[in-house]
Parts: C-alpha cells; structure tokens; sequence
C-alpha cells in the first residue's frame, strides 16, 4: 500500500493525540502497576526456604494455599507430590523473614473442616530450639472434621430411634404418663373431699387420724392444766429455798462462820507454828550443851589421870605410906 | 392430507434457500474474521501509530474513552460497593466472612467487570460506530474513498476498532483496580495492617492459571466488541432492521461463548 499517494486523513485537532497519549499512559500505569502487584502478591519478591511436608493423603491441598502460624500465613504451598513409598509430599515456600517461628521441634497438622479448603498449621511449643533447617522434611499429622461426621450421624440415628420408641403411642413413657393422668384425675377428685388430702393420704384410716387429732388435742390440754400445777409447787419451793427465811440465807450464814472459825484455827496454828521454833531452838542448845558435857569429861579424866600421877609420885616420894588407895570423892 | 395436489417444488425450494442462507451466512462470517484478522494486523503494526495515520486512531480513541471513563469506573465503582457490601454482611450473618473476600475478588475482578465493560464500550462506542461505518457504506462513501486513493481500512475501519478495542481493556482495568480497593476498604477499613493478608488472598485469587483465562477472556471480550459489529456492517448484506442487529447477535453469542469457555478454563 503506499501511504504516499493516499489521500491524507482529515485533520485532527491536536489535543486528541495528547489526550490519546494520556489514556495510553493511564492504561501502562495500570497494567505494570496490577502485574507487578500480583507478582508481589504470588511472593516473587520475597526469598523463601523450602520446607517439605510428608502426608498420608493430600486431597484438598492445592498449589498457592496457606501453611499457617498463629492464624498468620507463613508459607505457601508450590508443588504437590507422590513420593515412591505412596506418600504425598507437599513442598512449601516459607519466606526468610518468617522461618524463625519454625524450629526443630515444631509441629505440622493438616486439618481438614465441614466447610472450606483443609488448612495446614504449625505449631512451635518452643521457640528457643534451633531453627528449622532449609529443605527439613517433616511428617504431617491430619485432623479430619468430617470423619467423625459418620460417627456422629450413626449417633443421631440411634438417638432418634430411642425417642420415637419412647414417644410411640404404646411405649413404656407413653403409658406411665397416662397412669399419671388418671391418678392426677382422682387426686384431684379426692383434693375436692370433705376430708381433702387426709383422704388422699391415709384412704379409710383417715377417721383414725381425725380421732387421732382429737385426742391429741384433748391432752395436750391436760398437760397445759398439769404444767400450770407445777408451776405453783415450783414458786412455793423458789419461797421457800431462796425467801428472807429460806435455806439458802441460813446456809450463807453458816458459811460466814465457818469463814471465822477458819481465821481463827489460821491463828492458833501460827501460834503452834512459834512454839515449835522455841522447841527447836531449846533442842539446838541441849545439843550444844551435850557437845561441852563430852568435853568437860575429857578434861575431868585428864585432871585425874594427873592426880592419879601426882598421888603416885607422892606415894613414891612418900615411904610411910604403901596404901596406893585413892579415895575418889 | 390435504394439500397432496399442492405442487411438490416447495419443499426443495425451502431447502435451497436455507442453504443460501447459511451460505450467505458463512461467507459473511468468513469475510468478518478476516476483516478482524486484517484489524488486528494493523493494531501490531507501527505504522499505525504513526502518522498520517496517527491522528484518526487518537481521535478514535479520544472519542470512545475519554467520555466513557470516569462515569463507567464511578458507575462500577458504586455496583461494586453495593455488591461488597452485600456479600460481605451476607457472609458474616452465615459465619463465613473467611471466604467473602475471595468471592468478591472472584465474582467481581475476574467475571462482572470485565463483562460489563464489555458491554457498556458495545452499547456506547462499538454499536454505534459500526452503525455509522454501514451507514457511509450504504451511501458509498467508503467506496468514493477509495476511487480517490484513499484508505477506508486504514482511516476509518480500523481506527473505530481498536478504539473500542483499547477502551475495554482500558475500563476493565481501571475497574478492576478501584474494585480491588473498594473491596479492601469495606473489608478492613482505612487501615495499613490487613495490606499483607489481603495481598496474599489476591496472590492466591490470581494464580497462573486464572490471570492466564482471565487475561485471554478480557482480551476475546474486546476483539468480540470492537471487531464483529464493524466486520457485520462491513460485508453482511443490507437487510431489515439494518445488519448492526447482525452484528449486535454475533456479539453477544462470542461473548457468551468466551464466558462459558473461560468459566470452563477457570474452574474444571
């Protein structure tokens, strides 16, 4: 085509080529900006490690979930294997920046709810482990919500097999509550009485209880009449033990003296008390005088053992007498 | 029982012009997509964006977008608030606010929006556009161009379509993002700290596979718009109620075709 010989189109104001250029910019900005964001959003950005989960079955994981952490995402699922042995493998993409919350003791559970995509959690009991290696394989333990769904429909079925049995016309329940019904039915016949629910209670006895009640009541009055007898032999008897004449004022008398008498025998024992100390001291001073009499009688032999020697001395000295006899006075 | 004695050329005859019919038919939809193939050419060729032929493509697309677009993003804009708003409650009174975002960005970003775009460039821009081009068809104005050396294709078909064509991609766009925000602030509020979550369960929205269709189907929602109105009023013959009804069905049955065939792509 040769653009040369061709007419020229008309001619356009030029406002529309910038307003053209415009839009074209508006719609680059806003084609970059939503790609760019969406690369971002897909974690093309962020440098991850890989962490490798081993499951018994991976139905309902799909690429690009969630592995969460305290309800925060952490990783990404990015691919989803069958190992040799039959297991799944799910490798995850855990951003650098979030793998401190994994340690080596971390755990992983794939749950799987009534409603929505099963979601894979991890647990760090304790954050002070060392960190989870890059490439860590781990085992995945599964928790399923809707296997218990079964269990728990068998559950409801016999639940309600025991209430329309227990609900049926001619079940046990049914014929209790109409025993109940016919006996509520003549209780309340019985309640409308002339003897009410002594009737009810006690049948053709209840005369006896009537008669009962009587009888009651007439003694009950005899022992009123005997109570009041007693409480006159009890004011007579309060007279006569605590009156200005009674029992108790001559025992408080009698007390009294007692009370002087005691002083008294308190006296002359003191006094007893003293004479025993005069005797004492008299023994004391026998004693003494029986120490000086023992003395005294060494002394006496002492002296006439001397005259005795004197006398011999004497006798000796003196030849006219030979008569050693001594005459003790 | 009857008409036995009827004569027996009619049955033949009604047969040999639905035959025509649909021969008619299957030319001009030959003639259409390559009419469209030729539109497309011109839109990758450079020598379209320059001039001389630079000028009637700005005019066009001035023409088409420059209009559309503030009242089309305020219009979906306010759609979009009353959707999420909807869903949103309707979610947190059933106990699954989780999954509302997800739907939104789902019902709203990848299938209402573009859609509508689609169709409010049909109604506004492409429809009218391909009345006009069968109108200086019908009064030969096409044809007296191109007796004096002039470039009808070039000057005035292929302006109209990618114009079109560049304002539903533009709106879907503009749309899409200020749905992706709106969504955002009834969810969260005006607060920073929901960004990175919100981030991500777009992240997990738009996985390869989705942007893939949902590109593609944006992108056949434009061709059908701007392409199938102008080929109709182009090479599909003149008949009752003007051939822009022609065109009109044609695109709507490829726009119901590209939907079912990225809602299949997308979700089985």
């Amino acid at each position: 085509m040769d653009e040369g010989a061709a007419p020229a189109p008309a001619p356009q104001p030029p406002r529309y080529e910038r307003r053209a250029a415009l839009l074209v910019l508006l719609f680059v900005v806003l084609l970059a900006g939503s790609v760019l964001y969406l690369l971002f959003a897909r974690g093309l950005f962020e440098p991850t490690q890989r962490l490798v989960l081993v499951a018994d079955d991976s139905e309902g994981v799909t690429v690009g979930m969630d592995m969460t952490f305290s309800g925060f995402p952490i990783g990404r699922v990015r691919r989803i294997e069958l190992a040799d042995d039959g297991s799944a493998r799910i490798l995850i993409d855990v951003p650098r920046k979030d793998a401190h919350w994994l340690r080596t003791s971390s755990v992983f559970t794939l749950s799987r709810g009534i409603v929505g995509s099963p979601a894979i959690r991890a647990y760090s009991g304790i954050l002070a482990d060392p960190p989870l290696p890059a490439g860590a394989v781990r085992k995945v333990l599964s928790g399923d919500a809707s296997a218990e769904i079964p269990r728990l429909l068998n559950a409801t079925r016999e639940l309600l097999a025991n209430l329309t049995a227990m609900t049926a016309s001619d079940s046990a329940l049914a014929n209790t509550l109409d025993k109940l019904a016919k006996a509520s039915e003549k209780v309340e016949a019985q309640l409308g009485g002339r003897r009410g629910a002594l009737d009810l209670m006690f049948g053709a006895e209840a005369p006896k209880v009537v008669a009962a009640v009587e009888r009651t009541n007439r003694l009950l009055e005899s022992v009123d009449a005997l109570v009041k007898r007693a409480d006159g032999v009890i004011a007579r008897a309060d007279d006569k033990l605590l009156g200005e004449q009674g029992v108790a004022a001559d025992a408080q008398a009698a007390v009294r003296q007692l009370n002087t008498l005691l002083t008294e025998a308190r006296a002359s024992l003191a006094r007893v008390d003293g004479v025993l100390k005069e005797a004492e001291a008299v023994a004391r001073n026998a004693r003494v005088a029986t120490t000086d009499l023992g003395a005294l009688r060494a002394e006496v032999d002492a002296s006439l053992r001397k005259v005795e020697a004197l006398v011999d001395e004497v006798n000796r000295r003196w030849p006219f007498k030979r008569d050693p006899e001594l005459k003790l006075p | 029982m009857l008409r036995m004695d009827t004569p027996a050329a009619r049955p033949p005859s009604i047969t040999r012009s639905l035959l025509q019919t649909l021969g008619r038919r299957a030319r001009g939809s030959w003639h259409v997509v390559r009419l469209a193939a030729t539109i497309v050419g011109l839109g990758l060729s450079p020598s379209s964006y320059r001039p001389p032929w630079r000028a009637p493509l700005a005019a066009h697309v001035v023409r088409a977008a420059w209009p559309l677009l503030p009242w089309f993003t305020v219009l979906s804009a306010v759609l979009s608030l009353v959707l999420i708003r909807i869903v949103l409650v309707a979610a947190v009174s059933v106990g699954l606010s989780q999954l509302a975002l997800e739907m939104l960005v789902r019902v709203l970003v990848l299938e209402l929006i573009p859609l509508a775009a689609a169709l409010a460039v049909a109604v506004r821009v492409s429809l009218p556009g391909a009345a006009e081009l069968a109108l200086l068809r019908r009064d030969g104005a096409l044809d007296s161009l191109r007796e004096r050396g002039g470039d009808p294709l070039r000057g005035e078909i292929a302006p109209r379509a990618l114009a079109a064509l560049f304002t539903v991609l533009l709106l879907a766009a503009a749309s899409g993002v200020v749905a992706l925000v709106l969504a955002y602030l009834a969810a969260h509020g005006f607060s920073p700290w929901a960004f990175e979550r919100y981030t991500r369960l777009v992240g997990q929205v738009f996985s390869p596979a989705v942007s893939l269709v949902f590109a593609l189907k944006t992108f056949g929602f434009a061709a059908a718009v701007s392409l199938l109105p102008v080929g109709s009023a182009l090479h599909d013959a003149p008949r009752r109620g003007g051939v822009e009804v022609l065109g009109g069905v044609r695109m709507f049955v490829a726009l119901f075709v590209i939907e079912a065939a990225s809602l299949a792509g997308s979700y089985w």
